[in-house]
């Protein structure tokens, strides 16, 4: 049976086997995991970000499939397992887009599936997905990445408040944030003179109320796109399967998100590419999505930038691209800030692995995400060092060289207490012309020619 | 036979290992074999979740060990915990749980990955743990924390658009004159020590380990604030 239809997503989570949700965590998820991880004989060298094992690539992606055919999927509103049959999983990874148009007119990009070591420029998703933001931030922090001629496609934080009173997830106040943020978005791209630029967007709708109040052309447009999670790990519920429903009614791409936790469920890095790789594989139905967006997150530091959590990055992404070919957009939340020469190490190490291993670039997501501390140039900066990385024709071998020098830079920020958060957006760009404060600006320049003289000669 | 010391590697070597059905095996071998209930207790099952709690911080030890060392030190605690209450000593006393603990992740949030740990370390180091899950109405933890006469309610949320509704909790709490009979512990990414104060929490933590220190020193405020009103 071919899965065509939402309702059989529906029907297999009302209908399912049933098991305890700690059940599914335990014996399901991290004793098959564990198992297929000895089968397949998975390991990862912390020397090794960027790996050129073609075989290890095939095996974490045999591994993961395995899992997504054993497991299935759980629906933690019914307590059931979704399940699949294998030509099931193998029909929807046939299925999956190769391109994908977003936005439109002049604005408009296609999305495709990369390769390792593609040939082409990888698109460039400005934005932070999921910061919290204060109201009087967010315009101009959005502009700030809008208006770089590198950016692609736009993204942006959620509005934590709005006319200085807190949203609370579910609450009527969340449909007036998702719209209001919209709202601030159109404004955006209609003052950077790019009004077209597709949009990943209603962040702020935490539950599946904000999604709905904004499936209308003058909000997301179906030209746009918005998330849809899967759960950790590998699970789903109602309300996230409403926000499906919703987007596949109203004509607008889903995009699967998988932030799979590095040291959880899965165990060490091999096991989360493995839980990863599956949740691919399952999310892809269970969200009839259109792209993946991949987002592993580290169990203590959270940032996708530590050692453990580029290489899932990195060999999830060579796993698909040798084996199921598809749309990924890679995400980069470094554990940095603003006006800190350490954010700017780690986007770079970042953008140097998701790039050369076959994504898309989407961030940055700076100070974990946590705090409104991103602004448009490290992401001007994501966008360059990822293009430069295909005008240079950088190898496996020679990224991962470069990640090395760059960790090296930076790797001692997991250690402060505290993380090291930087400034406020308003703190290290100009209110009055959107650009970076002197300071900030001089910190770019310098680590861009270190960056450079590490071997990075086309930046 | 194995000696007392031996007894106690066996049952320390399950409990790290996490083998939810030989726990309760070796501990009932041991009491047969005269190996004392509190000496199990605190050399064997405790030692053991300490070993566990040190390689999870380590990095040695992931989530699911982790977890699994908390089914095991439960299965465990369902053979030992009678055998110690039969005894009524002052020992047996001193071995009862360390406090009672109501845990959720509170509604609209189902982030449950640090509740999970906070529970699991606290399960291990002694506390009787009431893990109500995710997306629990502060309503129902607050009767659920009533009904079980807890000493701490543990509330997470990750979201930032969640955590007000911790805020909400407390401030439900004060207006029904409940506030003073529960210490309350915060967790989540964005909590920070400055929410938790602004909020009127009485504390938060940054890890597991953490988590179980607040408690029992919460605990220890709690029982000399009791003495204090006594007197």
């Amino acid at each position: 049976m071919t899965i065509y239809s939402f309702h059989d997503i529906m029907d297999r989570a009302r209908s399912g086997p049933y098991i305890t949700e700690e059940d599914w965590d335990l014996q399901q998820v991290a004793m098959t995991t564990r198992k297929l991880v000895k089968k397949y004989k998975l390991t990862w060298n912390p020397a090794e970000i960027v790996t050129d094992d073609p075989g290890l690539a095939d095996a974490v992606f045999e591994a993961g499939l395995e899992l997504a055919q054993k497991i299935g999927a759980y629906s933690r509103t019914t307590e059931r397992i979704i399940e699949f049959e294998p030509a099931e999983l193998e029909e929807g990874l046939r299925r999956m887009p190769q391109t994908l148009v977003m936005g439109e007119g002049k604005d408009t990009r296609t999305l495709y599936a990369r390769q390792i070591m593609d040939e082409r420029l990888p698109l460039i998703w400005a934005g932070t997905p999921g910061t919290p933001t204060p109201e009087a931030l967010f315009l101009p922090s959005v502009m700030s990445w809008m208006q770089e001629p590198i950016v692609d496609l736009v993204t942006c934080g959620s509005l934590a408040e709005i006319d200085g009173r807190e949203v609370r997830t579910a609450d009527p106040l969340e449909i007036m944030a998702t719209r209001r943020e919209l709202q601030y978005m159109h404004e955006g791209l209609r003052r950077v003179g790019r009004p077209g630029m597709g949009m990943l967007a209603a962040q702020s709708a935490v539950s599946e109320l904000g999604d709905l109040a904004v499936a209308h052309p003058g909000y997301l447009r179906p030209c746009d796109s918005h998330l849809v999670p899967m759960l950790n790990e590998l699970k789903v519920d109602h309300r996230n399967l409403a926000r499906v429903v919703n987007s596949l009614e109203y004509g607008m791409p889903n995009a699967s998100l998988v932030c799979v936790i590095v040291g959880g469920m899965g165990g060490d890095a091999p096991g989360s590419a493995v839980v990863n790789v599956a949740s691919f594989i399952l999310g892809n139905l269970t969200s009839l999505a259109d792209y993946q967006l991949l987002h592993p997150i580290h169990m203590r530091h959270v940032a996708t930038t530590t050692r453990s959590t580029l290489w899932v990055e990195n060999i999830v992404q060579q796993a698909f691209a040798r084996n199921a070919p598809c749309i990924i957009v890679t995400d980069v939340y470094p554990k940095s800030g603003a006006l800190t020469r350490e954010v700017l190490y780690e986007t770079a190490a970042n953008a140097i692995v998701i790039t050369v291993g076959g994504g898309h670039l989407e961030g940055v997501g700076a100070a974990d995400g946590n705090l409104p501390n991103s602004t448009g140039l490290e992401t001007r900066f994501m966008g360059e060092v990822g293009h430069a990385v295909v005008r240079q024709g950088l190898t496996l071998e020679e990224a991962n060289g470069l990640v090395l020098k760059l960790l090296e830079k930076y790797e001692h920020v997991f250690d402060q207490s505290g993380g090291n958060p930087g400034v406020r957006f308003d703190r290290a760009y100009d209110m009055k012309t959107l650009t970076p404060r002197p300071e900030w600006q001089q910190l770019y320049d310098e680590v861009k020619a270190e960056v450079r003289q590490m071997g990075l000669a086309a930046l | 036979m194995p000696t007392e010391q031996e007894h106690l590697e066996m049952i320390k070597a399950v409990i790290i290992d996490g083998e939810e059905e030989e726990a309760p095996q070796v501990v009932k071998a041991a009491l047969d074999e005269g190996v004392g209930p509190l000496t199990i207790l605190n050399n064997g099952l405790i030692a053991g979740a300490g070993v566990a709690g040190q390689r999870f911080e380590s990095g040695e030890f992931f989530l699911p060990e982790l977890m699994f060392t908390g089914r095991a030190l439960k299965a465990a605690m369902a053979v030992v915990t009678p055998v110690l209450q039969s005894q009524h000593t002052a020992q047996a006393e001193n071995a009862q749980n360390t406090g009672v603990v109501v845990m959720a992740t509170v509604q609209t949030d189902i982030h449950d990955i640090g509740k999970n740990m906070v529970s699991s370390m606290l399960t291990a180091t002694g506390f009787e743990v009431i893990d109500l899950g995710v997306d629990v109405p502060i309503k129902t933890i607050i009767a659920k924390a009533k009904e079980a006469n807890a000493n701490i309610i543990g509330c997470s949320a990750l979201l930032t658009t969640s955590m007000p509704y911790i805020r909400d909790l407390i401030d439900l709490l004060d207006v029904m004159g409940e506030r003073q009979r529960f210490k309350i512990m915060v967790g989540g990414a964005s909590v920070t020590p400055d929410w938790t104060a602004q909020v009127g929490a009485d504390g938060t933590a940054a890890n597991p380990i953490g988590a179980v220190n607040l408690a029992k020193r919460l605990i220890r405020e709690q029982t000399e604030q009791q003495g204090a009103a006594a007197k």
